[in-house]
């Protein structure tokens, strides 16, 4: 019996992918009506730097969550990073650049390694660990800093730079050096879980942990790796938090957890594991920095209503979102599996 | 006969835990048994346990709802701005904001239970929008001159030494425990947390289950912010933030499975009677309220990961001993027909 | 293809013991499986299949014998000792990654591949091992758009690219129909044609002695006999497992049915099934067959209220009803006993009593809205005695009954609803032969005591042993309606697979 015809598949990954494309589209346009000056450069540039740090996070987060686990540790982390990376530059004003980012990203990954070693190890639920190391990590850094706070100006003058620092400049839009990082990252890692086994690996340790580890897989690394590196982008996270606001106080990252898990999940990374891209995250935080940084520019809403809206808005995404994915995904498979069927064997 | 004194170790653990920390408290200060140092402990985090009774149901029912913290901040802005506003009478006002907190639990509810999201995304963006809600409401302000009798409730005891909160709290776990225990809907909320297919498909309106679990939560949040405003006597809009960690991890402690299906009220009553000994102890010996969120986050981990180590590490034991050479007969249920054995 | 035993076996067990508590699971077996050759295992419930199952395959040591893998001894202290070994046990659900491709799911477990994924040269190797099998999937698709039979063909292809050189199926035709059943066979048979051995586990006697070289009956953990296919009758096989002769199916008692109860008329559902009309009279049983995906269990979820009717009508004793939800169809007497017992039937971790009564808490319920705990044990008490449900107490955990137990247990819960229409969705699936006997009398019971049965069913000989008529549905639509006297295998067959 013949197979059956070679038909152009859309994977649901690739549908989402498009989907939240287009809802970024309409949002910008909607905005475009409600803002004056909207789409303009300068808007541009302060959405991409915004984005950056919540696009590194939410790639962090990503490579947690499909391993069906999840860190909500990764704004403490972020705080951690950022206040030692900051007290340590104060102190050692020659340090070379690349020494400051590898600094943060040895603590962050630390961090994540405790975390990843409870997780696997301990057998503790992901959400149980990280909702500790959350308070745990908070709590270390109120007691290490003593209620002193780091100042812009106490820190090297290349590191306040930073966030200005651009690539290229296209007319009026800057694509900045933090941009680039971010979007670099996310590439890298995205080539990574496609091509690399240990990529492979975190997608099935998320779809079937009995089976992987039945197969032999080691479950238990490929899930401290994963909090390794969700720990080191935080830390990257951090760095970059560091360098675009200067004053870091001990409550420094507070609540950018919630951010990370928003991006992702309006980004497509099925909670339970298994599937979901990083480009779609990267959209995600995306499309939520977009949403924050509009509203505060529409004039009727005041900044107090940013929250607000902004959690109606996620609510939103995702419903609406779900609600088309998940018919479209019932009729791609209803209609495919009675084709499959029929073809299976002669 | 096994799982019965398997659940009674967990319980037995916990009250092992208990007694620890009251020791070690007692040590640091020995006015520690004293009952107004008692009932003042109670007092002081009393809404985070009366949340915590809810929040029980919620995870037992396999959901998760993160937004309690804001919707008390909610409510307490909602009775705030209501009052400065002066539109409504003050009672009213009251009214108001309870009905607001049931609202936004109605609307994590509709969401999760009608549209089949999950909940923990939900209540993530609950907890961003109801917070900035409060924000909005309380502007950058904090509002206060309630009218006595308010502030009087939530300040000064109303039955001998104890205040409504308690009150409330009490009756609240033992209903809910009531309600869990012995009630229909209290089996359905543990048969849906453990599958909720099988749930669906034997007739029970899993939905509608979600649907007032949800709103439930809400309204209690909601009750727990105006108490909480009535015992502050003054309302911000970051009123109870972060309260969140604290309520899960009573729950959590009280050995309440967070995959949903499992635990019980008692756990949970001994959990939060630790951490408030805990961080009255700590108070008491001067460490900070910050730090203290620190070791509840490390108990946290540890009431889950040292049973493990011990059950990994009773299993590796008795694994080792080799089985002794004799064969018993075998031993099968009775059956009906008798079989001829070899 | 039988076995020549002067070969030497791949994989032996000598005189293999293995105690739980205080259960002896497995007595002094020993049985040699030889590579080329089907070796079929069958027993009761309890008998020691799985245990066996688990010893091969290293998850639990035995306490005493000897495992010889290719005449030397060996020590299976894990899973993957005996795969290193070449011994890879399949079971009744797949056991396979939802979110990767069929490509992914074969090749994942191989652990000399490589650093870097080579998607081309992965989807040549894996179309190369599926033509093996005569099996065409299309290698991109995600694992979770198969059917149960197409993913099965995936953990066949998944063995041989390890070169397994034992493969244990454990009951792997239970969730298939006849047709996907022959396709399995013919990738059994290449199987063995490239020198693997192959244990066959199953409760399916017909299929057993069709596929097997060889037939070995456990009885109380204990091994009876090891014959050559060609010694052996079902019915010596079964008198093995029991211990006492029995007919395997259970012949209906006559009678004549009564009125109508529930009638549809052209009911369908986009996507699931259309134009399907049917009426069940009381005291009668219709049988569903066909295909697994003809859309049996579909139609029987839209008469549950699951996944409703669109189109169509429904008449419940002449009325026309509307059935939107389980409640709704409970409350019209219509009561639903799902294929998947362990996961939509049963509430595993809550005790016998607790299952009975799930879907009638309402009745034992006091003025004070408490539940009356007494009420419920008599209610559990009446059903263990009524249908035999073996349990050492009302309390026990249900996951801890044998499937006929757990099976019963169901039975009893719907029972409990009062139904006036029962339907059955593949009830004697994954249970033993004298619990199959058991459920098939009480089915007859029920039906002389006036209820309207619908049984739908993938094992050919239950629905024709059973059914007073019997209603054939392919790819979602209506083909055949057969009495008893017209009903043949080879009939239904034709008309569920549309051959001519």
């Amino acid at each position: 019996m013949s197979d059956s015809p070679a038909r152009a598949k859309v994977r649901p990954e690739r549908l989402r992918e498009l989907s939240l494309l287009a809802v970024i589209a309409v949002s910008a346009l909607v905005f475009s009506r409600l803002v004056d000056n909207y789409l303009s450069g300068s808007f541009f540039n302060r959405v991409t730097t915004s984005m950056a740090i919540t696009a590194v996070l939410a790639a962090a987060q990503t490579l947690v969550i499909l391993t069906r686990n999840i860190d909500l540790s990764v704004g403490s982390i972020v705080g951690v990073t950022a206040y030692l990376t900051g007290e340590y530059l104060a102190a050692h004003q020659t340090t070379a650049p690349l020494l400051a980012v590898g600094l943060a990203m040895l603590i962050g990954c630390a961090l994540g390694l405790l975390n990843g070693t409870l997780v696997a190890y301990g057998r503790v639920p992901a959400i149980i660990v990280t909702l500790g190391t959350l308070a745990i990590y908070r709590t270390w850094l109120i007691d290490h800093a003593k209620a002193r706070t780091i100042t812009a100006d106490s820190l090297p003058r290349w590191l306040v730079e930073f966030p200005q620092g651009t690539v290229v400049r296209l007319g009026g839009l800057d694509v900045r050096v933090v941009l680039a990082v971010a979007v670099l990252v996310i590439v890298a890692l995205q080539v990574a879980l496609g091509r690399l086994r240990w990529g492979r690996w975190v997608y099935a340790v998320g779809s079937n942990p009995d089976a992987a580890r039945q197969e032999g897989l080691p479950v238990e690394r490929i899930t401290l790796g994963a909090f390794a590196m969700c720990g080191a982008l935080s830390g990257l996270a951090g760095f970059m938090f560091l360098a675009r606001f200067g004053t870091i106080t001990v409550a420094a990252g507070q609540g950018l957890e919630l951010a990370s898990v928003a991006a992702a999940v309006v980004g497509g990374v099925s909670i339970l594991g298994g599937s979901g891209t990083l480009f779609g995250a990267l959209l995600g935080a995306l499309l939520i920095d977009l949403l924050e940084q509009s509203l505060v520019r529409v004039p009727e809403v005041s900044e107090f209503w940013r929250d607000a809206v902004l959690g109606a808005l996620i609510l939103l995404a995702i419903a609406s979102d779900l609600a088309i994915g998940k018919r479209l995904r019932r009729l791609w498979t209803s209609t495919s599996r009675r084709e499959r069927e029929a073809s299976t064997g002669g | 006969m096994a799982d019965r004194v398997l659940r009674w170790r967990a319980e037995l653990l916990l009250a092992a835990i208990l007694v620890a920390v009251v020791a070690v408290n007692l040590s640091l200060s020995p006015f520690y048994l004293r009952t107004g140092n008692f009932v003042n402990m109670f007092q002081l985090s009393i809404e985070k346990a009366i949340v915590a009774v809810i929040m029980t149901l919620v995870i037992v029912n396999g959901e998760i709802d993160l937004s309690v913290a804001s919707v008390m901040g909610f409510t307490a802005a909602v009775l705030a701005a209501l009052h400065e506003s002066g539109a409504v009478p003050f009672a009213v006002a009251v009214v108001v904001a309870l009905l607001a907190g049931a609202g936004a639990g109605l609307l994590h509810g509709l969401f999760v239970a009608r549209m089949g999201l999950p909940s923990l995304v939900v209540t993530i963006a609950g907890l961003i929008g109801f917070r900035g809600a409060a924000r909005i409401l309380t502007g950058d302000r904090s509002i206060g001159d309630f009218p006595e009798w308010f502030d009087r409730l939530g300040q000064e005891p109303l039955v001998g030494r104890f205040s409504l909160a308690f009150i409330v709290f009490v009756v609240g776990i033992v209903a809910a425990g009531v309600v869990l225990q012995r009630t229909a809907f209290g089996r359905a909320v543990y048969v849906i947390g453990n599958n909720a297919e099988v749930a669906r498909y034997s007739g029970i309106g899993v939905a509608r289950v979600k649907l007032v679990l949800l709103t439930t939560s809400g309204f209690v949040a909601g009750l727990a912010g105006v108490l909480f405003a009535a015992r502050l006597g003054s309302v911000r809009g970051n009123l109870a933030e972060g309260f969140e960690l604290d309520i899960i991890t009573m729950v959590l402690l009280g050995g309440v499975s967070i995959f949903g299906g499992s635990g019980n009220l008692v756990g949970v009553a001994l959990s939060i009677l630790i951490i408030l000994n805990l961080r009255n102890g700590l108070g008491l010996a001067n460490i900070q309220a910050t730090t203290q969120t620190g070791i509840i986050g490390a108990l946290l981990i540890a009431s889950v990961l040292v049973p493990n180590l011990v059950v990994r590490f009773g299993r590796r034991r008795r694994r080792a001993a080799p089985e002794p050479g004799e064969v018993r007969p075998i031993q099968r249920p009775a059956t009906v027909d008798t079989r001829r054995k070899e | 293809m039988s076995g020549l035993t002067d070969r030497v076996p791949v994989l032996e067990m000598v005189g293999v013991s293995k105690r739980f508590d205080a259960t002896q699971a497995l007595g002094g077996v020993s049985l040699a499986l030889y590579p080329g050759e089907v070796h079929a295992l069958v027993g009761e419930n309890g008998a020691g299949k799985s245990t066996l199952i688990k010893v091969m395959t290293g998850v639990h040591p035995a306490d005493e014998g000897a495992i010889l893998v290719g005449g030397e001894q060996v020590t299976l202290r894990s899973s993957a000792d005996a795969q290193r070994h070449g011994i890879a046990a399949i079971y009744q659900e797949p056991t396979i990654y939802p979110d990767l491709n069929v490509a992914e799911n074969i090749f994942m477990g191989h652990r000399d591949r490589g650093v870097a994924v080579r998607w081309r040269r992965l989807y040549r190797e894996a179309e190369a091992i599926l033509a093996r099998l005569d099996v065409h999937l299309d290698v991109r698709t995600l694992a979770s758009g198969l059917s149960v039979a197409a993913q099965q063909a995936v953990e066949i292809a998944k063995a041989m690219s390890l070169d397994v050189r034992v493969l244990i199926m454990d009951e792997p035709t239970a969730a298939l129909s006849a047709h996907e059943v022959a396709q399995l066979f013919r990738q059994v048979r290449h199987l063995t044609a490239s020198g693997v051995a192959v244990l066959f586990i199953s409760h399916r006697l017909d299929e057993v002695f069709e596929i097997a070289d060889r037939v070995t009956v456990l009885r109380d953990g204990r091994l009876i006999s090891s014959r050559p296919r060609a010694e052996v009758t079902p019915q010596r096989a079964i008198q093995d497992m029991v211990g006492r002769e029995m007919s395997e199916f259970f012949a209906r008692t006559e009678h004549r049915p009564g009125a109508l109860v529930l009638r549809v008329s052209g009911i369908g559902r986009a996507g699931s099934f259309a134009g399907v009309s049917f009426e069940v009279h009381k005291g009668e049983v219709l049988g569903l067959a066909g295909l697994v995906g003809a859309g049996r269990t579909d139609v029987a979820l839209a008469l549950f209220g699951i996944a409703p009717v669109e189109a169509g009508g429904v008449e419940l004793d002449g009325r026309p009803v509307a059935i939107r939800s389980p409640r709704e169809a409970m409350r019209h007497g219509i009561a639903y006993l799902s294929e998947d017992r362990r996961q939509l039937g049963l509430s595993l971790p809550q005790s016998l009593t607790a299952n009975i009564t799930l879907a009638t808490l309402r009745r034992y319920v006091t003025r004070l809205r408490l539940v009356d705990t007494a009420a419920e044990h008599a209610v559990a008490e009446r059903f263990r005695r009524r249908l035999s449900i073996r349990t050492p107490s009302l309390d026990t955990p249900v996951e801890r009954l044998s499937g006929g137990n757990q099976q019963k247990t169901m039975l009893a819960k719907w029972l409990n609803a009062e139904p006036t229409v029962l339907i059955l969705d593949e009830p004697t699936r994954g249970i033993d032969v004298g619990a199959k006997a058991e459920v098939h009398h009480i089915i007859d019971e029920l039906a002389r005591a006036g209820m309207a049965i619908v049984l739908i069913s993938s094992d050919l000989p239950e629905v024709l042993a059973m059914s007073d008529r019997i209603l054939v549905m392919r790819e979602g639509r209506q083909v055949g309606m057969f009495g008893r006297s017209e009903a043949t295998e080879e009939a239904i067959i034709t008309a569920a697979m549309g051959a001519a």
